[in-house]
């Protein structure tokens, strides 16, 4: 057990090395000078001189990088060109947001995502499910962001129920999550489904039911705690994904996570922002699917047969 | 299927054929394809036939028709604010999004396929080579990687549909190659292998045509994947070079006049994308059901 | 609140003698204005009975205000960013000696006297009753230390806009003198852009807290978020400001801004573009002001075109000129609410000489074109994503215009933060019309002209000059006229060079677009300046 997570946190660490340097390489060779977005207006190429030195910019590729990693060993990642403060600390003073918005978009999807997979599962095969079945494939078929425009257009602007944008109060919270929950829950709805009708097929369910169990139970207690160990991966794979960025989501509700931070960063050539929200959100989305692996063993069902037997 | 030949003399009537699960699946995923069919021509036919309708040019205007809503006078979906007919935006702009959609799933079909089998039947250090590319390029923040690599080599259709073949290849290859573990251990093949086949042979002509259907309904299910990716670029500023039009690239123009109560420019190309989108979704469901099945019925 | 009342009411008992002393001793220094937010509602016509009383020793009428800027605030310093509505908040908090006023003046501030004493030397006198916000004084060594830092700090903006920096020399403690190696006969506007902050406080970088002497302090900030609260400074030295607290934050989305205003989540957003303004005159919570602006917007043409190319030649560019129906533009993509340029810098600067017009006439530009034997020209346009309100939309329409008189134009869109810079240097390819705008904080024509018009060879070898536009008699004009301590003899050297310029075609088509901002109608006081700032102690609030 010591052994495997010593081993994945080592993958891990690499991963985020490798990642962190493709962006490294990919923001160096990109066209665009970062210097320019923080000139005067109509600057000279003096001034630029001035500013690529102090970014440190007139320095060969290969020793920028080496610096970097240099840096990165003493938990440095420089400092932002448009905050002029430690990129670190804006990226971390940003993270807050994604994950509220992240967590309050998870929970809410597993709690309407799998009743209704579960109930879809169960009423296979019938109208009903196949006007769900349509439903959700509708809902994993719209443009994120026109969801979000149509939401903000009859919630914010039309109905005035919640605030248009920014984080200002809890309310602001409702908009951002709805947009990403339609389509989560339609991918995990239909996950769901898949495990639970394959189960509730299995021949031990069959058995369970020649001898009486409650529907109830076999749905719950024997099909859906075999479907967890999938569905619980995907909500956890979704999560780590959600806070890489729910980049649109953030853009279209400015939501202040970091999604919207590294887009500014991007349009203004921030490039230590870009690289501290890589960093940090590929290592905690790194952690965040270790940690799901390491749940596992808590939802196998032949560790509850050992409890069981006791 | 068989069904029809089942002999009268039978209690299971026909009616209860019928209402069996079997049946009702099959009947679900013919309303399924129907329906995804229709979805999806509503938008594919018109858009093919762009050229030959008679529409206005969609990429000049006349300043006087500024901004006019749908319905009016020889502007069904109304105007842009240069003046340019919506209906022949959206539907010249379908085509580039379009192509860019098949391009690059063709692409990334390609080489999720060939990259998949070789790592599921060689195994080995081919095998953890794919497999340690796919791990890696899920952790990646997809989206800001393509607006990085979109920056670096400029907006054009050969970069964005490049772009959208390299975030898609991973979904093909992975099936592919757990399809190809399964099937590398069934008799055929080795009987293959003991004809003395040579090893890309027995792939290309054994292995591939026998997984084929279920991955080219996962790589049609991709173009989905792709029509959207693709509005998102353009969404976030990364679309194709004007003045031509993509669905995205409409929409992200008309965003900043959605508020000022043109709601047409967002509203309907965001439609036009949904409802493909929706018709390739339903289509590839009721496709892959049907594979399923068969494959199902094979074993 | 309770805590505040013993100082409010003796420092409220200051500003009513303040408030007459100012008055008199602007009067006698025959200077437009000064002292900071006292002076600013009088000018005005709309202004509340509040600048008549003098009074106010409660601070006003209170209320909050909150606005939503296009751009992150950064900071409260402006020692590297600088944009107009940012001036509105910094200024809140942090002074300079003059401010530029409504019209474009400076304006006397911290600044008693701020006088040109001989061609190269400006003496300037501190105001007896400034203090900061903590009630300690503002000093002279708080200016040196100021404009030591502007200039310390790499690339600042600021800094780039002097021609040479300063030097400071104290005459005693409330006066000292500015000296020029070059007559610099803007200096006292320059000035208005260098704020003022304690010595001991005052560093090389952007400022992110510390003391002001402004008529608000910093109650919390996070410049991550762009996000800022604003109180009234209870020990303001002048008249305080009616407001309680003001609330920033920002949205560069511009739809999403008009959300926050028809929500009611804001009460102020500016710089919107023409679209929003007018759908915006339509809703009946909210009012829509607009000034006639300082940003030049011009498709400026390349001159760094070898010899034998058409553009080379100024007839060729006059022709395209009359090709663009600028009329139609106007009117359909930017809803009336820009004016087409009648020279070479916008009208509401100082210093501006019209010089003529734009027209449109398809048949003299088709005529024009084959007068010069050209035939099927080629050209490439460049504009940086957003550089101006519908920058995609004026440019697709051109390329409809040109097509008229026989030119193909082809569309470079450049991404924020790409390469927008080494395209206007001509290091990342060829163009031959880039559409861009021109910013002014000075007021001064002078800025402008010398800016675009100033280039000279040596410039050009660094590729620093304005487009490859260099020509040495309109260069000696304006370095003329720049060290001209006489306003007449220096205006009339303006318009000869502005004549010059103008004959010689240097954009095919140039637009001053209105200053936009939009309030919702609690707010009841908000004087938008030409400069698109506006004061913020003496905006009122209703409910």
């Amino acid at each position: 057990m010591r052994r495997y997570v010593l081993k994945r946190v080592v993958q891990t660490i690499l991963t985020a090395w490798f990642t962190v340097t493709v962006v490294f390489v990919l923001l160096r060779l990109a066209p665009g000078d970062p210097a320019v977005s923080y000139a005067p207006p109509n600057p000279s190429s003096e001034q630029l001189e001035a500013i690529r030195r102090e970014f440190g910019l007139d320095q060969p590729l290969l020793s920028q990088y080496w610096t970097f990693l240099t840096h990165l060993l003493h938990g440095d990642v420089g400092q932002s060109f448009q905050f002029r403060q430690s990129a670190l600390t804006v990226v971390l003073e940003r993270l807050p947001y994604t994950i509220t918005l992240a967590v309050a978009a998870i929970v809410i999807t597993a709690v309407l995502a799998i009743p209704l997979g579960v109930w879809m599962a169960r009423r296979a095969n019938t109208a009903g499910e196949l006007g769900a079945n349509i439903a959700t494939i509708a809902g994993q078929s719209m443009p994120d962001f026109w969801i979000g425009f149509v939401l903000l257009i009859v919630f914010a602007v039309n109905l005035q129920w919640f605030p248009s944008s920014g984080f200002t109060s809890i309310s602001s919270l409702v908009l951002p999550t709805l947009t990403i929950v339609v389509l989560q829950v339609a991918l995990i709805s239909r996950l769901v489904r898949r495990e639970m009708s394959v189960n509730l097929n299995a021949s031990y369910v069959t058995i369970a039911r020649s001898r009486g169990v409650s529907e109830r139970r076999l749905t719950w207690r024997y099909a859906f705690s075999n479907s967890a160990i999938p569905v619980v991966t995907a909500l956890g794979t979704r999560f780590a994904a959600m806070l890489n960025g729910v980049v649109i989501v953030e853009v279209v509700f400015r939501w202040p996570g970091v999604g919207q931070l590294v887009v500014d960063a991007l349009e203004r050539r921030d490039l230590p922002v870009i690289q501290a929200t890589v960093l940090v959100t590929v290592l905690l989305a790194l952690f965040v699917q270790l940690a799901v692996d390491l749940i596992y063993p808590l939802l196998d069902p032949r560790v509850r047969l050992g409890e069981g037997a006791r | 299927m068989a069904l029809d030949q089942t002999a009268p003399p039978t209690a299971v009537t026909p009616r209860l054929l019928r209402r069996s699960a079997a049946a009702r699946r099959a009947r679900h995923s013919t309303i399924k394809i129907w329906l995804g069919a229709i979805c999806a021509s509503i938008i594919i036919i018109p858009v093919a036939l762009a050229r030959v309708l008679p529409l206005p040019d969609p990429v000049r205007g006349v300043l006087r028709d500024s901004s006019l809503p749908p319905l009016s006078d020889g502007h069904l979906l109304g105007t842009d604010p240069n003046g340019r007919d919506l209906l022949s935006r959206i539907l010249f702009g379908g085509q580039t999004s379009l192509v860019i959609g098949l391009l690059a799933i063709v692409i990334s079909g390609l080489v999720g396929i060939v990259l998949g089998a070789v790592a599921g039947y060689y195994g080995g250090w081919v095998d953890t080579l794919v497999s340690r590319a796919l791990e890696a390029q899920m952790s990646l923040p997809l989206l800001l990687m393509l607006l990085l690599v979109v920056a670096l080599f400029g907006p054009s259709i050969a970069v964005i549909t490049l772009v959208i073949a390299v975030a898609q290849w991973p979904e093909p290859a992975r099936l592919t190659r757990a399809l190809v573990l399964v099937e590398r251990e069934k008799p055929y093949v080795a009987a293959a292998q003991v004809l003395g086949l040579r090893r890309p042979t027995v792939i290309g002509r054994h292995i591939i045509p026998n997984i084929l259907p279920q991955v080219l309904v996962v790589v049609f299910l991709l173009l989905a994947q792709a029509v959207l990716l693709e509005s998102a670029l353009s969404f976030l500023g990364a679309g194709v070079q004007r003045p031509y039009p993509t669905w995205g690239g409409i929409i992200s123009d008309g965003r900043e006049l959605f508020v000022t109560g043109k709601w047409w420019l967002v509203t309907i190309p965001g439609i036009a994308i949904a409802l493909l989108v929706i018709g390739v979704n339903l289509l590839g469901d009721g496709l892959r059901d049907r594979t399923r099945r068969a494959k199902a019925g094979d074993s | 609140m309770t805590h505040n009342i013993p100082m409010g009411g003796t420092s409220g008992a200051e500003v009513v003698a303040e408030g007459g002393v100012s008055r008199r001793s602007i009067l006698q220094l025959a200077a437009f204005l000064g002292a900071g937010t006292l002076l600013g509602p009088t000018l005005v016509a709309c202004a509340g009975p509040q600048s008549t009383s003098g009074g106010s020793a409660s601070g006003g009428t209170g209320g909050k205000l909150s606005i939503t800027l296009n751009r992150n605030l950064v900071s409260l310093d402006n020692k590297l960013n600088q944009y107009d509505a940012a001036v509105t908040v910094q200024r809140a908090v942090r002074q300079a000696l003059t401010r530029i006023g409504l019209d474009l003046k400076p304006e006397l501030v911290l600044a008693k006297s701020f006088k040109q004493t001989s061609p190269t030397v400006w003496t300037v006198a501190l105001r007896d009753d400034i203090h900061y916000s903590d009630k300690s004084p503002v000093t002279v060594a708080d200016v040196e230390t100021a404009i030591k830092l502007y200039f310390q700090v790499k690339a600042g903006y600021v800094a780039s806009q002097f021609p040479e920096q300063p030097t400071f020399t104290k005459v005693d403690d409330k006066s000292f003198t500015l000296t020029t190696t070059k007559p610099v006969v803007t200096l006292n506007s320059l000035m208005s852009n260098i704020l003022i902050t304690p010595a001991a406080a005052n560093k090389a970088e952007e400022l992110r807290d510390g003391l002001g002497s402004g008529p608000f302090t910093v109650a919390a900030a996070d410049s991550g978020t762009g996000t800022y609260r604003l109180v009234r400074n209870e020990n303001y030295w002048g008249e305080k400001a009616l407001l309680d607290e003001v609330n920033v934050s920002y949205q560069e989305e511009e739809g999403a801004r008009v959300i926050a205003l028809t929500s009611g989540q804001t009460d102020v957003i500016d710089t919107i573009t023409p679209e929003s303004a007018a759908s915006l005159k339509s809703n009946k919570d909210i009012e829509v002001l607009q000034t006639k602006g300082t940003r030049l917007i011009h498709l400026f043409y390349n001159f760094r075109k070898p010899a034998g190319h058409p553009l080379s030649k100024a007839t060729v560019r006059e022709a395209l000129s009359h090709a663009i129906d600028h009329d139609a533009l106007i009117k359909s993509l930017m809803a009336g609410q820009v004016t087409s340029a009648e020279g070479v810098v916008p009208s509401t600067l100082e210093g501006f000489a019209q010089t003529g017009t734009y027209t449109f006439d398809v048949a003299k530009a088709k005529s024009m074109l084959a007068a010069e034997g050209v035939s099927g020209l080629k050209l490439r346009a460049i504009w940086e994503d957003s550089e101006f309100a519908g920058a995609a939309r004026v440019m697709e329409a051109i390329v409809g215009m040109l097509a008229d008189v026989g030119v193909a134009l082809e569309l470079k869109q450049i991404p924020k933060g790409g390469d927008i810079n080494a395209w206007r240097r001509g290091e990342a390819g060829d163009w031959d019309i880039l559409a861009n705008g021109y910013g002014n904080q000075t007021g001064l024509a002078i800025t402008n002209l010398q800016g675009q018009y100033g280039g000279t060879a040596a410039k050009e070898k660094t590729r620093d000059t304005y487009h490859g536009f260099v020509h040495p008699e309109v260069t000696s004009l304006l370095d003329a006229a720049s060290q001209n301590p006489d306003v007449a003899a220096r205006n009339a050297q303006l318009k000869d060079a502005q004549e010059k310029i103008w004959a010689l075609w240097p954009a095919m088509w140039a637009w001053t677009p209105n200053n936009l901002l939009a309030r919702r109608k609690r707010v009841t006081t908000l004087d938008l300046s030409p400069g698109n700032f506006y004061d913020l102690s003496t905006v009122k609030v209703s409910g």
